[in-house]
C-alpha cells in the first residue's frame, strides 16, 4: 500500500486536473472530481489482495512457522520443495482432472436442463429449485449427506445391491483408486445448476423467430440445439470455463470435508495442500506461501490464455462474416 | 426449446426430465431420511436444544451482514466515481482492482493468517469479514459499475443544475436507480459469505464464534460421529439457505447471470 499512496494522491489534486483536463475538453472541469469515492473499495479490495500477495511473495522465501517464530530465509528452497513433491504433482494431475470433468458435465447437464425447460414441461420451477439447490446450499452442510451416500453402507452401495450389482460395492471414499472419483462426483453434483441458470437466462435471451426460422428450414430439435442455440450462448461457456478452473484450483470445502485429500494424498487439491500446511502443529508458512504464488500464477496465466483464445476465435469469426458481407 | 409437438414426444422429455433430475435428490433424501433414524424429531429435539445452537446462526448473520454492509457502501461509491466522476487514470485503477476479479481465496490465507496473528485480530469476526469483502468488491464493482453507466448523464447534469453537490447526487439519484442490481449482489454476498467456510475455519478459532457452515464439525465432535444428530443438524443450517433461495429466485439468478458475464 505504501508503494501506491504517493501515486494515487497526486492525480487527485484539484489544480492539476483543471490544468490538464480544461485543455483538451471543456465540459470536464464541469464534472465533479472523483477519486475519494473510489478510496473505500481500493483500500479494502486492491489494498488488502495486494498487500497479501506481495507479502506471500516474501514470505515464500523464509521457513517460518509464524507469529513470533524465527524466519529463516532460505531462498528457494520451498519452490523446489513443492516442484520435488509428489504430493503437489498429484494434486495438479487431480486439479486438471476435476476441471476437465466437471466443465464438460456442467456444460452438457446445464445446457440439457435450460433446454428442457425452457419446453413446455410439467412442473418445471419445481424441478428447477431441486437442480439449483446443490448451488445454493453451503457444500460444507451438504458434505455429512455426501458422506452417507458414497460410504461403504451407503446408498450408493444400497441402490447397487438392490439392483443385483452386489459385485460393485466397495469403500468408495476409504480407497484411493476411487476417493477422487467421489469428489469430482460431488463436485458435478453441486455445480450443474449453476450452469444450468446461466443457460437458462442466456436461452431466454435468444430470439424466438431465429429458432422459428430454423424450424421452418426443417432442422429438428438437436439440429437447432447444436447449430442455433449453442453459439449464441459461447459466451457462456467460456466464462464457465474460466470460473471452472478457479473453483478446480481452490478447490477445499468438498475435498476437506469428504476425503481430507486421501487416503494417501490420493484425492489432494492445492487448497488442501495449502490448508493443511497451515493448520499442522509443525507448519511452514513459507511453503504454504510458495505453494499460493505457484497456485496464483496458474490461475492468473490460464484464465489469460482461456479469454485471449477465446476473443481471437470471435476476432476470426466476426473477420469471416465481415469478409462475407463483403463478398 | 426443445418443441414438442405430439403428446409422445411431450412425454419422454418429461420422463428424461425426471430421471435426470433423481441423481439431485439422491444426498437430499439420505440426508433426510438418515436424520430421523433412532430417535426420531428427537434427534431435530436434541440438536435445537445444544446450548449454543442458535450462536452459529446468529455468528453467520454477523458475518454476512458486516460483509453486506461494507460491499454495499464501498461498491456503490465506487461505482458512482468510475462511471460518473472525473478521475485521473481511472482506467487504471479499475483495472487494478478488476485484476483480482477470480482469485482464489485460498491464496490469501498464509499472508492474511500471519497479518492476523501479528494485529492480534485472530479470533474476531473482522478477519473474516474483511477478506470476504476483499474478494466479493472487484466483481460487485464490475457489475454495479456496467449497471450504473447505463445510466443516463443527464440525469445527474440536471441534478447538478439544480444545485446539487456530489453526495447529494450519489444519495438522491444514483443509490435510488441502481437499487435493482443493488440488491441482486447482495442476495449473492449474501449466500456466498453464509456459505463460507475455509475463511471461518482458519479465523474464527474461538469456540463461540463458530459460523453455520463448521456446525457438522461441531456436531461430530458433540455426539461422536452420532450420524442422525449430525444430518440433523446439517438439515436445520440447510433451510434456512433454502427458504431465501426460493424468496429471492429472481434477484439471486440475476445477479449469478450478471457474475458470469466478467
Amino acid at each position: 500500500m505504501t508503494s501506491l499512496a504517493p501515486r494515487t494522491v497526486d492525480p487527485a489534486r484539484p489544480y492539476a486536473q483543471g490544468e490538464k483536463g480544461g485543455r483538451r475538453r471543456r465540459v470536464v472541469p464541469l464534472i465533479p472530481g472523483g477519486f475519494r469515492w473510489i478510496i473505500p473499495a481500493l483500500v479494502i479490495s486492491v489494498g488488502l489482495i495486494y498487500y497479501s500477495i506481495v507479502y506471500s511473495g516474501y514470505i515464500s522465501f523464509f521457513d517460518w512457522r509464524g507469529g513470533r517464530s524465527p524466519m529463516n530465509p532460505i531462498g528457494f528452497d520451498n519452490y523446489v520443495e513443492a516442484f520435488t513433491d509428489p504430493v503437489f504433482w498429484t494434486a495438479i494431475r487431480n486439479t486438471v482432472v476435476y476441471f476437465v470433468v466437471v466443465f464438460a458435465v456442467q456444460v452438457i447437464g446445464g445446457v440439457f436442463f435450460a433446454a428442457a425447460l425452457h419446453s413446455k414441461v410439467f412442473l418445471g420451477s419445481l424441478y428447477k429449485v431441486i437442480i439449483v439447490i446443490p448451488v445454493v446450499v453451503a457444500p460444507a452442510t451438504l458434505a455429512p449427506a455426501h458422506i452417507q451416500v458414497w460410504q461403504s453402507n451407503g446408498t450408493v452401495n444400497a441402490i447397487l445391491e438392490s439392483i443385483g450389482l452386489g459385485a460393485l460395492t466397495q469403500s468408495w471414499i476409504g480407497q484411493s483408486t476411487t476417493s477422487l472419483m467421489v469428489v469430482i462426483l460431488v463436485g458435478c453434483w453441486g455445480s450443474i445448476g449453476f450452469g444450468f441458470i446461466l443457460y437458462f437466462g442466456a436461452m431466454t435471451q435468444i430470439d424466438p423467430e431465429m429458432i422459428e426460422a430454423g424450424r421452418v428450414d426443417g432442422a429438428g430439435n438437436l439440429r437447432i440445439l447444436f447449430s442455433l442455440v449453442l453459439p449464441n450462448v459461447k459466451a457462456i461457456t467460456i466464462s464457465l470455463a474460466i470460473l471452472n478452473l478457479i473453483t478446480a484450483l481452490k478447490l477445499f470445502d468438498n475435498v476437506w470435508l469428504i476425503t481430507q485429500g486421501g487416503p494417501a494424498h490420493s484425492s489432494e487439491f492445492l487448497g488442501t495442500m495449502i490448508y493443511s500446511e497451515i493448520a499442522a502443529s509443525d507448519r511452514n508458512l513459507g511453503y504454504a506461501s510458495a505453494l499460493s504464488v505457484i497456485l496464483l500464477v496458474i490461475a492468473v496465466a490460464t484464465s489469460i490464455l482461456i479469454q485471449l483464445r477465446s476473443r481471437e476465435r470471435r476476432a476470426k469469426v466476426t473477420k469471416a462474416v465481415k469478409a462475407g458481407v463483403d463478398v | 426449446m426443445f418443441e414438442t409437438r405430439s403428446r409422445t414426444s411431450r412425454a419422454v422429455l418429461q420422463i428424461v426430465l425426471t430421471i435426470a433430475v433423481i441423481p439431485f435428490l439422491v444426498p437430499i433424501y439420505t440426508m433426510v431420511a438418515k436424520s430421523f433414524e433412532g430417535a426420531g424429531w428427537g434427534n431435530y429435539a436434541a440438536v435445537v436444544s445444544v446450548p449454543g445452537f442458535f450462536r452459529f446462526f446468529l455468528n453467520s448473520a454477523i458475518v454476512a451482514a458486516g460483509s453486506i454492509i461494507i460491499i454495499y457502501i464501498a461498491t456503490m461509491m465506487a461505482a458512482f466515481g468510475f462511471s460518473k466522476l472525473r478521475i485521473r487514470s481511472k482506467e487504471l485503477f479499475f483495472w487494478l482492482m478488476m485484476a483480482a476479479l477470480t482469485l482464489p481465496e485460498v491464496v490469501l490465507i498464509a499472508p492474511l493468517y500471519s497479518t492476523a496473528v501479528a494485529l492480534g485480530l485472530l479470533g474476531t469476526f473482522w478477519s473474516v469479514i474483511l477478506p470476504i469483502a476483499a474478494l466479493q468488491i472487484p466483481f460487485t464493482v464490475l457489475i454495479a459499475r456496467g449497471y450504473v453507466d447505463g445510466i443516463p448523464d443527464t440525469l445527474f447534469e440536471a441534478a447538478r443544475l439544480d444545485g446539487a453537490g456530489t453526495v447529494r447526487m450519489f444519495w438522491s439519484v444514483l443509490l435510488p436507480l441502481a437499487r435493482p442490481i443493488a440488491v441482486a449482489l447482495l442476495v449473492l454476498v449474501l449466500i456466498n459469505a453464509w456459505n463460507a467456510y475455509l475463511l471461518p475455519k482458519v479465523f474464527l478459532i474461538n469456540d463461540d464464534m463458530g459460523v453455520v457452515t463448521l456446525l457438522p464439525e461441531f456436531f461430530r465432535r458433540q455426539y461422536n460421529d452420532d450420524i442422525p444428530k449430525v444430518l440433523a443438524a446439517a438439515v436445520v443450517t440447510a433451510i434456512p439457505t433454502i427458504v431465501a433461495y426460493i424468496a429471492l429466485q429472481k434477484q439471486f439468478e440475476r445477479g449469478m447471470a450478471a457474475g458470469a458475464i466478467k
